[in-house]
């Protein structure tokens, strides 16, 4: 196949050539950033917390005014929440992964060296927290009845002499150690540091602020009953029984004071929908430009050939009369395409890394691995036959007889 | 000559109908998903208080210890107690308030109307004259009640009807809590800024939920009403007091200030202020990490709280880079319309028209494709809208089309095409009238 007539043909019809090469060049940079955006966000969406989803649900009740015995309230709803049948396990707790709402403090290995305070998501109940969560504890044990203390939030400080780390944070918090259990680690830094042992660590726990960072898997758990006019639990039960356990638990404690009203009723699967809600509608909106994008430029190169088809329905025809085959026509109309897809893709891969440049330092986007470079050349090519075949096609068609037309 | 060739574009549109159906498309979903995604990031990003966004401050103090454990060069967004109070006393605007938010129970003692949540605001009485809160009874406390710390409250529209109905408000009583509270004014349902400037805000916050109970700051300190929002604390050792009266004493950070300054031009003044004070109370040993103050305006207080998501920026660029591929395939497509077209504009042009009224005609021809796609992009805009707003409430919000973005949307794809049309009607000018009508 010579290049060279396709080449002249196409120097003839700049215009339509040059709009095809600057579609497929925009595409192919918006869409290599695109896409590396959008696995970005899903990836992150489907990042574990740690907590098993489809099992557990979240129950929180406030005070109207001051609750006068918290201690009892806790207990009653204990009883009456593990009395259900179907529920593995119940805990009050402070706040739940990934909800956007809980508490973090420092931990630091060194007290000494206030810059090696580490900040973490904390989790504190006076019952296992590892069970109601249906977290995988890799190293050590859990707490035990000895290790729970008892607060209200009226006195004191959320202190503890024993401590449950995720994995992540025991890593950094001891990154030369071979195993943390057993190891002292302080709350705080300086004089007022609180030592405590580490007796065991859960292979996945993510904060309840659960950022996009990798530090959303910074977590610990406190051994910590904590009274106030606020009752949280954290309850766990087969996925299969989880809607109507709910129901029930939601009946049975509301049916127990009158002091208190209902402010959340959900399931861990809905706290991690709300969470990662503004990551997936990224992802959605942006598949949605992507597919949009392809569909225009295919459109785009179908137009633009099917003009050129029928411009040369004369000189194809002459062709065909003298000798060329239909495969010969519809090698010629593969190959323009090809040469100015190509040279679109050259241009594509250079704007795609000035887009990339751009958004890094406009939108905080992360540097584009080549990997989607490398992925959507081939691509581009394909969109670029697979557009081209059906005007191709009707190209070879055309009979010899059309050369001894006229016009 | 406009009218005719307005006519002549209209008419011309149903010449190669799928040409033309292609080309208002293309135009139609490349304006409606930049027009979508910019109505979002422009509600976003919108000044919220524009008469004088630039005359109320939002000072921040850095109140962290001088270690290495937090490097980030700003300052905390929000102020402690004693800082809060401290500056609010000093009265050094026109007009100031600290606040924080509550959600104190409401139990309106009606066997039909169980208790329930507030979404509430502890604020001083300056907060609804420095905002333009509106009110549609009543109005704020008196000074006298911010010392005093009276048992009044302010309420929203909705729930004033929610607790009376049709009866009076004003002069009615709530119970907060456990304790009533004298309704001084209701604040008219339609005050409603997005974003929600005046609040701590990012997340989940900045453009949902207004608040139902406004209270006086003194009054909920004394009440001991909780925080409803975020607590950051720097300094583990000074929680020895435990409880509210602990929270008040800590180097935590949970309140805020704002101050309304006379002119954009007296916050160099405040600064000073600002500088002054933190001089001053490090003679207490506090402030270790030296004069590192902030003051900003409105529009600075939003930028400091990423109100506008990084997300929503990128899919705007993303959205008008899409924009531009569909304009280069327009390009293509009218290029196609006006080749089909050449042998007419021979004959025009030999019939004596000049190449300036080929162009107008062209390029009218263009603008009229424009207005079709721009109403092809407005009913698109308006499903890209409603499909955004459905992925969260808060998206719901922002997804809302105003007259400006109706105007704008039209203005798009009318520009686009216009831009669109250029080289096509540029060609379709430089037609030869002799070559035209030799090969014919």
């Amino acid at each position: 196949m010579h290049l060279h007539p396709i080449l002249s043909a196409l120097l003839r019809s700049k215009t339509g050539a040059a709009l095809i090469v600057a579609q497929v060049a925009l595409t192919l940079a918006i869409v290599c950033n695109a896409l590396f955006v959008i696995d970005a966000r899903l990836a992150t969406a489907a990042r574990p917390s740690g907590v098993d989803d489809a099992g557990v649900f979240q129950l929180t009740y406030y005070g109207i005014g001051t609750i006068p015995d918290p201690a009892a309230m806790m207990q009653r709803d204990l009883e009456v929440l593990k009395a259900i049948p179907g529920v593995i396990a119940a805990a009050d707790v402070n706040s739940f992964p990934i909800s956007r709402s809980g508490w973090n403090m420092g931990l630091s290995a060194d007290p000494t060296r206030a810059e090696s305070v580490i900040g973490a998501g904390v989790y504190f109940s006076g019952e296992s927290v590892v069970d109601a969560f249906g977290l995988r504890l890799v190293e050590g044990r859990d707490f035990e009845p000895a290790d729970v203390r008892e607060l209200t939030a009226r006195n004191g400080n959320l202190q503890a002499d024993t401590v449950i780390l995720s994995r992540h944070l025991a890593r950094q918090l001891l990154p030369d150690e071979a195993t943390v259990v057993g190891k002292t680690i302080h709350l705080g830094a300086g004089a007022d540091a609180h030592p405590m042992r580490v007796v065991g660590v859960v292979d996945t726990l993510m904060s309840s602020s659960g950022q996009a960072s990798p530090d959303a898997h910074r977590a610990f758990i406190l051994p910590v009953r904590y009274f106030s006019d606020r009752a949280q639990y954290a309850v766990r039960t087969a996925p299969a029984d989880r809607a109507r356990v709910m129901a029930e638990a939601e009946k049975a404690l509301t049916a127990l004071r009158k002091d208190r009203v209902l402010t959340n009723h959900r399931s861990m699967s809905e706290i991690r929908e709300t969470r990662y809600r503004q990551e997936n509608a990224g992802a959605n909106m942006l598949i949605a430009v992507v597919v949009g994008l392809l569909v225009v430029t295919a459109g785009g190169i179908v137009g633009v050939s099917s003009i050129w088809v029928s411009q040369r329905r004369k000189q194809i025809g002459v062709r065909r009369a003298l000798g060329a085959r239909r495969s010969d026509i519809l090698r010629y109309f593969l190959s323009e395409n090809l040469l100015i897809t190509t040279t679109g893709i050259v241009l594509g891969v250079g704007l795609a890394l000035g887009l990339n440049q751009y958004l890094v330092s406009h939108v905080e986007l992360a540097r584009l691995p080549s990997g989607y470079i490398v992925a959507g050349v081939p691509a581009m090519w394909a969109l670029g036959v697979i557009a081209v075949l059906g005007p191709a096609w009707r190209a070879a068609a055309v009979p010899p007889a059309v050369a001894t037309r006229t016009t | 000559m406009f009218g005719h060739y307005l006519a002549l574009g209209v008419r011309h549109l149903r010449r190669n109908p799928v040409l033309t159906a292609l080309m208002v498309v293309t135009l139609g979903v490349g304006v409606a998903a930049s027009m979508a995604t910019l109505t979002v990031l422009r509600a976003m990003s919108g000044d919220p208080i524009p008469h004088k966004s630039d005359r109320l401050f939002a000072p921040r103090v850095d109140i962290r210890p001088d270690d290495a454990s937090d490097p980030d060069p700003e300052p905390p967004l929000q102020l402690a107690y004693r800082d809060a109070v401290a500056l609010h006393g000093a009265r050094r605007g026109v007009r100031q308030t600290v606040l924080y938010g509550v959600a104190p129970a409401i139990d309106p003692g009606r066997p039909d109307l169980p208790p329930f949540f507030s979404n509430g605001i502890a604020v001083h009485a300056d907060f609804f004259a420095m905002f333009d809160v509106p009110f549609v009874k009543g109005g704020a406390w008196s000074a006298d009640d911010d010392t005093r710390g009276g048992r009044v409250v302010v309420v929203r529209q909705s729930l004033a009807t929610r607790l009376f109905g049709s009866a009076e408000p004003i002069g009615q009583s709530v119970k907060l809590r456990d304790r009533d509270y004298v309704v001084t004014g209701v604040v008219a349902d339609a005050w409603d800024p997005l974003p929600r400037f005046y609040r701590q805000i990012g997340g989940q916050g900045a453009f949902t939920g207004m608040e139902d109970v406004y209270v006086p700051f003194a009054t909920a300190i004394a009440a001991e009403l909780d925080q409803n929002g975020s607590t950051s604390c720097y300094n583990s050792g000074d929680n020895d007091v435990p409880g509210f009266e602990g929270l008040k004493q800590s180097q935590c950070v949970w309140l805020q200030l704002w101050v309304e300054l006379a002119s954009a031009g007296d916050a160099a003044a405040y600064r000073d202020f600002l500088a002054g004070y933190m001089a001053e109370q490090r003679k207490l040993g506090r402030f270790p990490r030296g004069d590192n103050y902030r003051l900003h305006d409105v529009m600075g207080w939003l930028d400091a709280n990423q109100v506008v998501a990084e997300d929503s920026r990128l899919q705007t660029y993303v959205a008008f880079g899409f924009l531009l591929v569909c304009l280069v395939n327009t390009i293509g497509l009218m290029l196609a319309k006006f080749t089909a077209r050449r042998g007419e504009i021979g004959v025009r042009r030999a019939l004596g028209a000049r190449r300036l009224a080929v162009f107008q005609q062209h390029l009218i021809e263009a603008g009229v494709i424009g207005l079709v796609g721009g109403a092809v992009g407005l009913v698109l805009t308006l499903g890209f809208l409603w499909l955004i707003g459905r992925q969260s409430t808060q998206l719901a919000v922002l997804a809302r089309m105003d007259w400006v973005m109706f105007a704008a949307t039209f203005a798009l794809a009318i520009v686009a095409s216009l831009l669109a049309g250029l080289l096509p009607t540029w060609r379709a000018m430089q037609v030869q009238p002799a070559l035209q009508l030799k090969s014919q």
